[in-house]
């Protein structure tokens, strides 16, 4: 393995030494290109009180290419599907190297805070929050009760 | 230079006396790297990066990572200015978060046994803030807890004025800490010797002292170096702290910015299409520019590439271009760690030629350097694993590899290797004692799993 970039061991520390709050980021002990992630559901979603653990891959390739991150929780969301893919415009076509890990996860976190049903990934979820957004949400509060509870 | 390697960040200033240095200090860094601004170019959307950073991105993907706007590397234009101020601001930033933690400490020793007390005039105060630039800056300070530190970069003229508009700015926050310091800030005088401004009781009790031993080993405490008038005359203080210990020639980088010109002679190489063209044509095209016609395509395509991105930010952006050969040994690195990059690992050496050839033509010297001393207690065992650090890796690695493969015929194995390890080092090496010393110590290495 090549040594690991200056800024990816500076970007580690920040996330240390100045977490974000409600988020954690701890490089894995064998590949610190590999991160284990938690971050709490915001307030006032459905999300709430919900502690969702993810993994964050910096490619090779890291700044110029995105990082690779997916949630491990199970989560009942119109972006985020079975497999904890996340359909987010800064993980894909719209990433910059300007961003950063910490960028990233507020991103993903604010993606908790507003679905958006009309650029889904998991189709079913987003059909069914278009269609009965009270009952969908009430669907993603007992998702959040049951598998990303704290 | 020890900056080139700690990894700082603008956060070292959140905690001193003045907390708002962190936007400078992030200001001056390149969002891709988050490094200083290394050879800075200028997009024509107004954004600033690294010259190799940005080209490596438009390589990638067109656009500006902070507006995303579209961007070509021909629309890149170099920016002195910001460069020299990034270096100047470099030199100084050791000294200045020195300064400020200490400053800082101190104020809280100070905290412990030191009970409030008044000064200054409050109507006089708020004209003087505005009376002079320095007053301001001063002043829009939050905490206003400049003492020391700031003294020292105002000079002692402005002194007086500068310590009763820290005290409008600690009314404001009026803090017991702040109003105690402020009383500190009051006792500094000035050391005979340096010229610097300490607070009474350490000039007392430790500077003069300091000072005294420097100036008798001949090393004269410079006053600039922390009371540079920035103003008028603003001279790079670390080249002066360097040239009181060594001869180090010194840089204006006022000087260097003002005769700055971005002529040297050397034309923009080309973004080519290789891909397209034939495999011939490809290797003409990295002939010509004297690169190794070694490996795939893809390879050599990739080797142009990154190659032009090299020689156009050497030649067209930076104010100390290196010459080619500097280029092409950082292409070799360059290509060495995406060999070890990528997980398959090719038993094709262009990456072993590519350093056989750096050994030969820029290391050479180095190696002989170094080989000088190698019976000696002089003899740098650090630079020496650095100079021949891959072939080291390499060496060891083929040989497990070697191992593990032919279990089988472990003993015809080992001569083979043996053999093929020998062609690889004593090309670079030509000294037959070491490269059998090597050899011998790879081999104890490489047989050892062996039954």
């Amino acid at each position: 393995m090549a040594s690991l970039p200056k800024r990816i061991i500076k970007e580690t520390e920040r996330l240390v030494t100045d977490p974000v709050p409600g988020i954690t980021a701890e490089p894995h002990d064998d590949n610190l290109r590999y991160f284990q992630v938690t971050i709490e559901g915001p307030a006032g979603s459905p999300y709430e009180e919900g502690l969702f653990q993810l993994e964050l891959y910096l490619p090779d390739d890291y700044p110029m290419e995105a990082p690779k991150v997916r949630f491990l929780t199970k989560i009942y969301h119109p972006n985020i599907d079975r497999l904890g893919r996340i359909c987010l415009d800064i993980l894909k076509t719209n990433w910059s190297p300007a961003l950063q890990i910490r960028t990233v996860l507020l991103s993903v976190q604010a993606l908790l805070a507003s679905p958006n049903p009309n650029d889904p990934l998991a189709n079913d979820v987003a059909e069914d929050w278009i269609k009965n957004e009270q009952g969908a949400k009430q669907t993603a509060r007992e998702w959040t009760q049951r598998y990303a509870k704290k | 230079m020890v900056m080139e390697n700690a990894i700082s960040d603008a956060s070292d200033f959140a905690h001193t006396p003045i907390p708002k240095l962190t936007q400078l200090d992030a200001l001056l860094r390149c969002h891709i790297c988050k490094d200083f601004l290394k050879v800075p170019v200028l997009t024509p959307c107004g954004h600033t990066f690294c010259s190799l950073c940005i080209r490596e991105y438009i390589n990638v993907q067109g656009k500006c990572p902070l507006c995303l706007s579209e961007l070509r590397d021909s629309m890149l234009r170099s920016d002195f200015l910001v460069s020299e101020i990034v270096d100047s601001y470099k030199a100084v930033r050791d000294d200045l978060v020195r300064v400020l933690v200490e400053t800082k400490k101190e104020d809280e020793d100070e905290d412990a046994d030191q009970s409030v007390i008044e000064l200054g005039s409050d109507v006089e105060e708020p004209a003087l803030s505005q009376s002079s630039d320095d007053v301001q800056i001063v002043g829009t300070n939050e905490r206003g807890t400049l003492k020391r530190a700031a003294t020292d970069l105002l000079g002692g003229s402005s002194r007086s004025k500068f310590f009763k508009s820290g005290n409008v700015a600690k009314r404001s926050s009026t803090t017991s800490r702040i109003e105690s310091m402020f009383h500190k800030s009051e006792e500094m005088a000035a050391c005979p010797i340096c010229e610097r401004f300490f607070p009474v009781k350490e000039l007392e009790r430790t500077h003069l002292d300091e000072c005294l031993t420097l100036q008798s080993l001949g090393k004269s405490p410079n006053p600039a170096q922390r009371k540079p008038k920035l103003r008028e005359k603003p001279v790079l203080p670390r080249s002066t702290r360097i040239k009181s210990t060594s001869e180090a020639p010194k840089v204006s980088h006022v000087d260097k910015y003002i005769h700055s010109s971005a002529e040297n002679g050397h034309q923009r190489l080309p973004k080519l299409d290789l891909s397209s063209m034939p495999v011939t044509q490809v290797k003409q095209k990295l002939a010509q520019l004297g690169l190794p016609t070694l490996g795939s395509k893809q390879d050599m395509v990739a080797r142009y590439n990154h190659y032009e991105m090299l020689w156009n930010s050497n030649f067209c952006d930076s104010l100390d271009p290196v010459d080619e050969s500097e280029l092409k040994r950082q292409l070799t690195s360059w290509e060495a760690s995406r060999k070890s990059n990528s997980t398959k690992s090719t038993s094709n050496s262009i990456s072993n030629m590519m350093v056989s050839r750096a050994s030969k033509s820029n290391s050479q010297e180095e190696y002989r350097k170094l080989l000088a001393n190698f019976r000696n207690d002089k003899f740098s065992r650090k630079a020496w694993s650095k100079l021949f650090n891959k072939q080291f890796k390499r060496l060891v690695r083929d040989a497990k590899k070697r191992v593990v493969k032919s279990e089988a015929s472990t003993k015809e194995a080992t001569s083979q290797h043996e053999s093929d390890d020998k062609e690889d080092v004593e090309d670079p090496l030509s000294d037959p004692d070491l490269s059998a010393d090597l050899l011998n110590a790879i081999d104890a290495k490489a047989s050892k799993p062996s039954p």
